[in-house]
């Protein structure tokens, strides 16, 4: 993990370093201190998110244990801690323990590296959403004017790490399942884009900031019911989780790009599939129904209430429903989201047009 | 460039229900070419058998099909009886075919949750195995075993059916409908298993003639055959059921016609309830004793229908205690056969679909 706290540290840092007003440096010659100040404020405050984020992702996979134990007349995890709270602590100190396994013919740089190509939106995304407001403390770790965009640009990087270590493994499944990962992210990626693009038309601003202040009236899940459905779907495809989940598919390609992964390196990829998922109701609850922003109060308890809904969602996706195939994955990627995301782009231009500062 | 990639589907794969390899060759996500390789659990059955007593065969029959071992115990059964001309009493005729029907649901029911699991979904799998758990254990009272009965016998059955085993039963046959409806629809009312379904892993009705393709298949293709009707045996002919016939072909076909045939056995075992006479639930002249010293002689064939499709053996008796000769017509073998027409020019996603709609039992296809 040490590779991977200096990797996001040092991303960090470039982030922090191209907000800061650079004029500055011209006036006022660049401070030699200000370099190790950056980077020690950057490692303090990823590993503050890291740590949050690992709490969610920990108390969200004892929900799921115990969610889909319920649903499916199983008891679930008991034994361990009360009512087997535990049991995650446990399983990562065993996969802690397990020999790390490095195929023989596998691209080793890229096998190793990619795990934490896919758990790094989690961390990245995290940092520019503004969770609220306590007292007058901000609750978000960076705000610039761009915010929407770098959040967009941090969750498409996870593919990416499903590509890498799908196609290092040197396995045939493995190969196979980083080819669905690419052809399901064009397939979903592109109505994505075109859905949030639509929102900053409608807020007129690329922050994150802005799209939850507009909000404050009408949640943009209202005008924008198409696009939150497309955004909806492309996130339930980013996580690749059931009804979506190609680029593992256990029953056909035994566990896909992650196939020759044991270990920590699995477990990894692991935490990083359901940080994803928190990441990920985490944003929709912000873009489209408003974030902090609620009835009676703004607080963070808004944001939790209402990620918690979209998390129970996505698990019940996960155990409800069967697995698409590939190529109507694809179809309706480009035949039904797109032309719907090109829709709800014409239908929030008309809005913003006549109704303007409205929302 | 090689456009074509071979990849193995098994013998060690979570979706190969058991020690099924598949070559497929693929084109991008096409199949091109796919051919079954078994054997990875031939453990000899048919030469084990020639080698014991004529009872002491019945528990590698046990272990043919193992998720449905009393109706394979029946197709030897009934053809080592044929061929001593043994008498068997009425009820252990009537709680022959009890037995066999439950097993068949169970059997069903593994079907059902696996099959689920290949289409990745996981909640159906806990609730047929939990409808499953309730008839094994309808078995461990009657039978004493969960899994491997060795319950039918020469001339009869072992052991009588106690009171709480009809107590059970009765439980079973009256509640089991609502909760299989329950199971059938979250396959039936998700709009992803129709599509994942619908077309998929076709097989004509001639191929299937062509190919030996019997049972759920068969009825699947659009022939209606099943032996329960069509050569009856034990009492099928004193019962009323329906056999449950779809002409596409495809998996959503075999799905519908596995449920069919759910429901009718528990019609049928709730008939057998009413209809249960008193008396000896064996021969008794066939008793422990003599039972070892049974002589066979001549060959005789009786194919039943087990859950699979057509299920026989073939004995034949050199008037000595040991049969000369055990050939066993296993189904799952000559429908796995058809596995690479059902296949060819599908996605790799249906190879699981189809696979799993054939409902291969390992222990029976190798024997």
């Amino acid at each position: 993990m040490n590779l991977f706290f200096f990797i996001m540290s040092i991303l960090y840092g470039i982030l922090k370093f191209l907000h800061w007003p650079l004029w500055n440096w011209y006036l006022y010659g660049y401070p030699a201190g200000l370099w190790i100040m950056y980077f020690v404020d950057a490692v303090i405050e990823v590993i503050l998110v890291f740590a949050v984020a690992m709490l969610v992702v920990v108390i969200l996979v004892y929900v799921f244990r115990k969610y889909m134990a319920d649903i499916q007349n199983r008891i679930g995890p008991n034994r361990l801690g009360p009512w087997g709270s535990l049991q995650l602590i446990a399983d990562v100190f065993k996969l802690i323990q397990k020999q790390d396994i490095i195929p023989k013919n596998a691209d080793r740089i890229a096998f190793r590296v990619a795990p934490y190509i896919i758990f790094t939106p989690v961390i990245l995304g995290m940092l520019v959403i503004p969770f609220g407001n306590v007292s007058i403390l901000q609750l978000m770790v960076v705000n610039f004017k761009y915010t929407l965009l770098f959040l967009v640009a941090a969750m498409v990087i996870s593919p990416l790490g499903e590509v890498i270590g799908g196609l290092s493994s040197h396995n045939k499944f493995a190969l196979y399942g980083a080819l669905r990962s690419a052809a399901q992210d064009i397939g979903y990626e592109v109505p994505m884009m075109i859905s949030v693009l639509s929102l900053i038309i409608l807020a007129g601003s690329y922050s994150i900031n802005d799209i939850v202040n507009a909000q404050k009236n009408i949640p943009f899940v209202i005008p924008e019911i198409l696009g939150f459905i497309v955004f909806f779907l492309a996130m339930i495809a980013k996580q690749s989780i059931p009804p979506f989940d190609l680029p593992e598919s256990g029953s056909e390609l035994v566990s896909g790009f992650s196939t020759e992964y044991s270990g920590m390196r699995y477990g990894i990829i692991y935490m990083g599939n359901f940080g994803f998922m928190a990441l990920a109701s985490v944003v929709v609850a912000t873009l489209y129904f408003g974030g902090p922003v609620g009835p009676f109060f703004n607080s963070v308890l808004w944001i939790a209430i209402k990620s918690a809904v979209f998390m129970i969602i996505f698990l019940l996706s996960w155990i409800a429903l069967g697995r698409v195939r590939v190529d109507q994955f694809l179809n309706m990627g480009w035949k039904y989201l797109l032309p719907l995301s090109i829709l709800n782009l014409v239908i929030s231009s008309l809005i913003a047009i006549y109704f303007g500062g409205a929302f | 460039m090689e456009k074509v990639v071979e990849v193995n589907f098994g013998p060690q794969h979570p979706s190969t229900h058991g020690v099924l390899r598949i070559k497929v060759k693929l084109d991008g996500e096409i199949i091109v070419d796919a051919q079954p390789v078994i054997g990875y659990l031939h453990r000899n059955a048919e030469k084990l058998s020639e080698m014991g007593l004529y009872p002491k065969a019945l528990i590698y029959m046990d272990r043919l099909d193992y998720v449905a071992a009393l109706n394979m115990e029946l197709g030897y059964i009934l053809s080592v009886e044929k061929l001593m001309d043994v008498e068997t009493p009425e009820r252990a005729q009537w709680i022959r075919m009890m037995m066999v029907e439950l097993n068949r649901i169970a059997s069903h029911l593994v079907w059902l949750g696996t099959h689920g699991l290949d289409m990745g979904m996981l909640t159906p799998f806990f609730y047929c195995w939990r409808e499953r758990e309730r008839v094994l254990r309808i078995f461990d009272e009657i039978t004493g075993s969960r899994l491997l009965y060795n319950y039918f016998a020469i001339g009869g059955v072992y052991s009588d059916v106690t009171p709480k085993g009809l107590e059970m039963i009765k439980e079973f046959v009256n509640t089991f409908p609502d909760r299989l409806e329950e199971i059938q629809s979250i396959f039936q009312k998700s709009y992803i298993y129709a599509k994942r379904t619908k077309g998929v892993g076709k097989l004509s009705l001639e191929d299937a003639i062509g190919y030996g393709v019997t049972g759920p298949l068969l009825r699947a293709s659009g022939l209606k055959w099943d032996l329960r009707k069509n050569q009856p045996y034990l009492f099928y002919d004193k019962v009323n059921f329906e056999v449950p016939v779809y002409s596409n072909g495809d998996v959503y076909s075999r799905f519908l016609v596995r449920i069919e045939e759910m429901r009718q056995s528990v019609r049928i075992v709730k008939q057998v309830l009413e209809k249960l006479p008193d008396g000896e639930f064996y021969n008794k002249k066939y008793a422990k004793p003599m039972l070892v010293r049974m002589k066979g002689n001549g060959e005789s064939y009786v194919p039943t229908e087990s859950p699979k499709g057509e299920f026989g053996v073939y004995v034949i008796g050199d008037g000595s205690t040991i049969p000369y000769r055990v050939r066993i017509r296993s189904p799952s073998f000559a429908n796995l056969q058809a596995v690479s027409i059902m296949l060819k020019g599908y996605k790799i996603a249906d190879l699981t679909a189809t696979v799993s709609s054939i409902d291969p039992v390992f222990g029976e296809v190798d024997r």
